[in-house]
C-alpha cells in the first residue's frame, strides 16, 4: 500500500465526510429530542398531606393512602394518582416505607402471611422484609424497601418524595 | 475485521455485484450539475428523496410521542413541541418538510415533463412517478389533520365535503374518511393509520420501482 | 421440460433450474457512449456531487426550519362558528375552483370530477397522448402549451385563493367574546379612544356600532401570527374597509399609547 492518497480514496473520504454531516445535521435534533426524558431532571416532588394524625402512627405499620399530582407528558389525571405507604414508628421516629418490593415491583403486605409474622411479605416470589424495610437474606429482593420522607404539620403526617439510597 | 466480516457475509449473500452494479454504473455528462450548471434540473428528484428520507425519520421521532386520539392530540402535540428539547425544530421539519417535498416533486416532474423523458421507453416510470405524486398529496391530506387543531379540522371537513359531492360514490367516500357520520375520533384514527403505515408502504413500493425502472432504462439523453 | 421432440429445433436453455431462458436479452441500460461528453461512475464521483448539493439544500432546509416555528392552532372546536376553513396551500386551487358559479352548485360536478379527473388523467396517460419521438419542449408545442397554460391557471387559481382568503381574514369579526367587560377602562388609553372618533364606530363599550366590535382585539390574528400594536397603528393610518384613514387626531405619542391599550383588550 502507498503512503500517497489516491484520488479514489480521497474522494470515498469527502464522500463520507459529507454522509456524516447531512446524517447528523438531521439526526441531531431528532435524537436530542428522543432522548430529552433522560436528560430532564425528576421534578422535585412536595409534601402532601394525608389523613393520618401523628396520634394515629403507631409502632405497628400502617397502610396510609395519599393523592400525588404528577404530571405525565401531556397527561395529568385531575383527579391525581393514589399511592400508598406503610407507616409506623420506631424509637420514636416516624418511618413510611414504599410498598413496591424491590424484587420486581409487586406490592408487600405487612403481616398477611401467618408462616413469617412481623414481616413484610410479597406474595409474587416470597420476598421478605423485616419491620425496618431490610430484605430477609436468602429471599429475592436484593435491597431494602425505599423510604419515603416525612414530615409532622399541625399534627398531621405528611409524606414526600422517596429518600435517595 | 471488518473485512472479515463483510467477506463472510458476502460469501453467503452474493451482495456484491448488488451494490457494485449501482456503485461502478457510469453517469453522463449532460445530468452533471459539475460539468454544466444547467443540469441542476436534474437534482430535484434526488432532493425530493431526500425530503422524504428526512419526512420519515422525523415522522418516526414524533411518532414517540404523539398520540392519535382526539382527547390527547392536540395536548401531545403542544408537549413535544413546547416542552421538549428541539421539539419545535423536529416537529418543525416535518411540517416544513411536507411542503418542501411537494415544491421539489412538482419541480421533478416539470423537468420530467420539459425534457420530455417520460417517452419511450420510459412512459411506465412516468406513470409509477405519478402514482407516487397522488400518495404524497394523500400523505399531506392525512398528515394536516393529525394536531387536531381548528384549522386541521376544518381543513379536513372541507376536503371530506368535496370527497361527498361527488355523484354516486361521493358519500361513501366520505364516510370512508370520516371512518362515522362525522369528522371525529374515528377520523382521526384512520388518519393516523394511512399517514403512518398505509400511504407510506405504498410509498415506498412505488419508490422501489421507480428506482429500479431508472436503473434498468437508464437516465434519458440531452435534448 | 427443455427437451423437444422435433430434433430439428433449437435446444434451449434455461438459466440455472429457473425458467429463465439464458438466451433471454437483458434489460440492462445501455451505455452512454453515444452520449455526448463524459461519464463517470456514480460512486464516489457523481455522488459526491449529489451530496454536496444535498449538503446546500440541508443547510438552507435547517435554517428555515429554525427560523420559522411550525404553527399549532387552538384546539380543535366544531363549535366555532367563526374559523374561516382554508386548505394546505397545494390544495388551494381546488379550493378555489369549487367557489366560482360555473363549478359549484348544480354544476360542482364539473369542479370536483370533471376538470380534476381530465387533469389528471392527462398526466396519467401523457406519453399516450403525446406519442412523438421527439423531446425539446419547443418542437412539441402542443404538449408544452398545454403544461404551460394549467401552469398559469393553477398559480392563478391559489393566488386568487390565497388573496380571498386573506381578505376574509380581515373583515373576519371573529367570534364576539363571552366576556363583554372593557379591560382597563380607568387607563389614559381609553380617555384617548374616547376623545377621538373611534368611539362613535366602534362604540363606548368596545362593541361595535357602525364599524366592527374591538373586544378581544388583543387575541385576534393576523393571517398566522397574533396581531400587533404596530398592526393596529397601521390600521389606525391608514384606515380598513368602511374606515378612513387619518381619523386619529391625537399624537403620535398617543396614538401608541391607544394602539397599546387596545391590545389589551384580551376579552375571551
Amino acid at each position: 500500500m502507498s503512503k500517497k492518497l489516491s484520488r479514489r480514496q480521497f474522494l470515498t473520504y469527502t464522500f463520507g465526510g459529507t454522509a456524516g454531516f447531512l446524517a447528523s445535521g438531521m439526526l441531531f435534533p431528532m435524537v436530542r429530542f428522543a432522548i430529552d426524558p433522560v436528560l430532564k431532571k425528576g421534578a422535585g416532588s412536595e409534601y402532601v398531606e394525608t389523613t393520618m394524625t401523628e396520634a394515629e402512627i403507631t409502632d405497628s405499620p400502617k397502610a396510609v393512602k395519599f393523592t400525588i399530582h404528577r404530571k405525565d407528558g401531556w397527561y395529568q389525571p385531575p383527579q391525581g394518582e393514589e399511592q400508598t405507604a406503610w407507616v409506623f414508628k420506631q424509637n420514636g421516629k416516624v418511618v413510611a416505607l414504599s410498598p413496591v418490593c424491590k424484587h420486581l415491583g409487586c406490592t408487600v403486605n405487612w403481616n398477611s402471611n401467618p408462616q413469617f409474622k412481623d414481616e413484610f411479605f410479597c406474595p409474587c416470589h416470597f420476598g421478605r422484609y423485616y419491620k425496618d424495610g431490610r430484605n430477609v437474606p436468602g429471599t429475592p429482593p436484593a435491597k431494602p424497601l425505599d423510604k419515603y420522607k416525612t414530615k409532622i404539620e399541625n399534627g398531621r403526617l405528611l409524606i414526600g418524595p422517596l429518600e435517595k439510597a | 475485521m471488518l473485512r472479515a466480516i463483510y467477506d463472510w457475509v458476502d460469501e453467503r449473500l452474493d451482495i456484491t455485484p448488488l451494490w457494485r452494479d449501482v456503485a461502478d454504473h457510469e453517469v453522463p455528462e449532460h445530468v452533471n450539475p459539475a460539468h454544466h450548471f444547467s443540469a441542476f434540473i436534474y437534482c430535484f428528484g434526488g432532493l425530493t428523496f431526500f425530503v422524504v428520507v428526512i419526512q420519515i425519520l422525523s415522522g418516526m421521532f414524533l411518532a414517540m410521542y404523539y398520540v392519535p386520539d382526539i382527547v390527547n392530540a392536540h395536548p401531545s402535540v403542544n408537549y413535544l413541541q413546547n416542552e421538549l428539547a428541539m421539539g419545535a425544530i423536529v416537529r418543525g421539519m416535518h411540517h416544513w418538510g411536507a411542503s418542501v417535498a411537494i415544491v421539489m416533486l412538482f419541480l421533478h416532474t416539470l423537468r420530467v415533463f420539459f425534457t420530455g423523458s417520460y417517452k419511450h421507453p420510459r412512459e411506465f416510470n412516468w406513470v409509477v412517478g405519478m402514482l407516487i405524486f397522488f400518495v404524497m398529496l394523500g400523505l399531506g391530506f392525512t398528515g394536516y389533520l393529525l394536531p387536531w387543531d381548528n384549522k386541521a379540522y376544518f381543513a379536513t371537513k372541507v376536503g371530506v365535503e368535496i370527497a361527498a359531492s361527488v355523484p354516486v360514490i361521493g358519500p361513501y367516500i366520505a364516510t370512508f374518511l370520516q371512518g362515522g357520520d362525522i369528522v371525529g375520533a374515528q377520523t382521526l384514527a384512520r388518519f393516523f393509520a394511512l399517514h403512518v403505515f398505509f400511504l407510506p408502504a405504498a410509498l415506498l413500493g412505488l419508490l422501489g420501482a421507480h428506482f429500479i425502472l431508472i436503473r434498468r432504462q437508464g437516465i434519458s439523453g440531452p435534448l | 421440460m427443455a427437451h423437444n421432440p422435433d430434433g430439428n429445433q433449437k435446444q434451449v436453455h434455461y438459466v440455472g433450474d429457473s425458467r429463465v431462458r439464458a438466451d433471454r436479452p437483458k434489460l440492462y441500460p445501455p451505455d452512454y457512449s453515444e452520449f455526448p461528453g463524459k461519464s463517470e461512475a456514480f460512486f464516489p464521483d457523481f455522488l459526491l456531487k449529489e451530496w454536496m448539493v444535498a449538503a446546500v439544500f440541508l443547510v438552507g432546509f435547517m435554517t428555515l426550519v429554525m427560523a420559522e416555528e411550525p404553527p399549532l392552532g387552538e384546539l380543535a372546536d366544531p363549535t366555532n362558528t367563526s374559523f374561516l376553513p382554508v386548505p394546505d396551500w397545494y390544495f388551494l386551487f381546488l379550493y378555489q375552483l369549487l367557489k366560482y358559479k360555473w363549478a359549484s352548485g348544480p354544476f360542482v360536478v364539473i369542479g370536483t370530477v370533471i376538470l380534476p379527473g381530465i387533469a389528471f388523467t392527462a398526466l396519467l396517460l401523457a406519453p399516450w397522448l403525446d406519442r412523438s419521438k421527439e423531446r425539446r419542449p419547443l418542437k412539441r408545442p402542443v404538449a408544452t402549451g398545454i403544461m404551460i397554460v394549467s401552469l398559469i391557471s393553477v398559480a392563478a387559481l391559489t393566488w386568487a385563493a390565497e388573496v380571498e382568503h386573506e381578505k376574509q381574514m380581515e373583515s373576519n369579526p371573529g367570534e364576539t367574546p363571552e366576556n363583554t367587560k372593557v379591560i382597563a377602562q380607568d387607563e389614559e388609553g381609553y380617555r384617548i379612544y374616547q376623545k377621538n372618533a373611534c368611539i362613535k364606530c366602534h362604540g363606548d363599550q368596545l362593541q361595535g356600532l357602525n364599524g366592527p366590535s374591538l373586544l378581544g382585539i388583543g387575541n385576534r390574528m393576523k393571517g398566522e401570527h397574533k396581531m400587533t400594536a404596530e398592526d393596529i397603528i397601521k390600521i389606525i393610518d391608514e384606515g380598513r374597509g368602511a374606515m378612513p384613514a387619518g381619523m386619529f387626531q391625537g399624537s403620535e405619542q398617543e396614538k401608541k399609547i391607544l394602539a397599546e391599550w387596545l391590545m389589551k383588550q384580551k376579552q375571551k
